[in-house]
């Protein structure tokens, strides 16, 4: 009984963390979470539509976990609301992302494995494989149907004088639906706007923020490969230290092609707890 | 089926993350060393004393938490304490490839994230560190 109120106290206490996270909504970068912290970040994607696509708002929230300094993993919970339709859960998800390599070099592998139980009606559009997500038809028609996937990605990431790039290439496979296997892409880059700490606490000094650019969407399957029938997007990222545990995160996406929206704002804020693992493993194994 | 075995097989590697979390116990890593060419490497802000504020700043937010608010170390995350010669004694660019890098094996992650005069900052903070008594640190 205890331990079900302390759990959460626990989880729950602030601490200060440096929580500069990458300004990319998509793209994966090869920089982990420090290990034994944890980072909840609450964020969403709306649409602006075109014709005949529905406009919808798709938050999720996100609980992102050091396990160690080369291994990061990730649980989502996913929701979206569509604009005279309906608000409803679509799934959950669960990823590990592994650094390859010990040391810095100029590009950096990190390998992601995730799995997906999320339904048709999801929208948030975290990565986009395969062909564009319907967007046109009510959610009462796309949420009976299942998606367990299972998605690989190999992220390759390089720092270069203060520039992060990145890029990322996706494979995934739907156990529920005979779609074979989808492919996607995601490139980004980023670099922070001042490269010297000051030495003063301010929040709107140039160091605290960062910007750049991404760049992502499907490229078919191994049943359509190609551009065809394709969603894509290209976005500016922007992202504010807010306080040295918090993050706000922002990007408006302009989409490409006719399956895309017309516009996808993404906003993201985090939210970075410092040594949640030790403070579990104390709790279970009941060290001082 | 084919989704139970996935689901079954995430959720035991999420366990079995957070079973493998806790660093180590504490060892000086033997193997832990900067190339030659890194090591020789000097501090571009070493003529820019000043700096140091924001290395503090920058020390407080990324190393602390391992390492104590004065850069003792601390037992029990076996973290190095910055006051020894075993530290001090390496080079500028030693430091800042170790901070660059992190190790690891030991638990330590990698601050390539921060820009480089930013852990350049880092190392010159950890240099005055050895100058000042304890207390002015906290």
């Amino acid at each position: 009984m205890l331990k079900r109120w302390i759990i959460p106290l626990v989880l729950c206490m602030p601490a200060a963390a440096f929580a500069q996270e990458s300004p990319y909504f998509v793209t994966y970068d090869h920089h982990m979470e420090e290990p034994g912290n944890l980072e909840i970040e609450i964020s969403s994607s709306t649409d602006i539509p075109r014709a005949g696509q529905r406009f919808y708002f798709a938050p999720w929230t996100e609980f992102e976990y050091g396990v160690t300094a080369r291994w990061t993993a990730e649980v989502y919970l996913e929701g979206q609301s569509t604009w005279r339709d309906s608000t409803l859960f679509t799934g959950w998800r669960i990823e590990n992302r592994f650094r390859a390599l010990k040391r810095e070099h100029w590009i950096n592998p990190v390998l992601y494995l995730e799995y997906e139980n999320i339904n048709e009606a999801d929208l948030i559009q975290k990565e986009i494989e395969g062909g564009a997500p319907d967007i046109r038809s009510p959610n009462s028609a796309l949420r009976g149907a299942k998606d367990h996937e299972l998605e690989t990605k190999l992220i390759l990431s390089s720092d270069v004088h203060d520039w992060n790039v990145a890029g990322n290439f996706i494979a995934a496979k739907n156990f529920s639906q005979d779609e074979g296997v989808e492919f996607g892409y995601s490139v980004g880059f980023s670099h922070p706007l001042a490269t010297l700490a000051s030495g003063s606490n301010c929040r709107f000094c140039r160091e605290n923020f960062s910007a750049g650019a991404e760049a992502y969407g499907g490229l078919g399957s191994t049943l359509n490969f190609g551009l065809n029938d394709t969603a894509h997007y290209v976005a500016p990222v922007a992202a504010w230290l807010v306080s040295d545990n918090m993050t706000l995160r922002v990007s408006p996406g302009f989409g490409l092609t006719r399956q895309s929206s017309s516009m996808l704002f993404r906003f993201g804020l985090s939210y970075e707890i410092q040594g949640v693992g030790d403070r579990l493993a104390r709790l279970f194994k009941g060290r001082p | 089926m084919m989704h139970r075995i996935i689901l079954s097989a995430s959720v035991i590697l999420g366990i079995l993350g957070i079973l493998v979390a806790e660093n180590p116990t504490y060892v000086p890593d033997a193997t832990w060393h900067a190339p030659d060419t890194a090591a020789a490497r000097l501090n571009p802000l070493a003529t820019r004393p000043g700096a140091v504020r924001g290395g503090k700043k920058l020390f407080l937010r990324n190393c602390a938490e391992c390492h104590g608010q004065d850069g003792t170390g601390m037992a029990k995350k076996h973290s190095a304490n910055f006051y020894l010669s075993v530290v001090q004694e390496q080079s500028d660019g030693a430091l800042f490839w170790k901070i660059t890098n992190g190790n690891a094996d030991r638990g330590m992650p990698s601050f390539s994230k921060l820009p480089e005069l930013e852990r350049w900052q880092l190392v010159l903070y950890l240099r005055m560190l050895n100058q000042q008594p304890l207390s002015s640190t906290r």
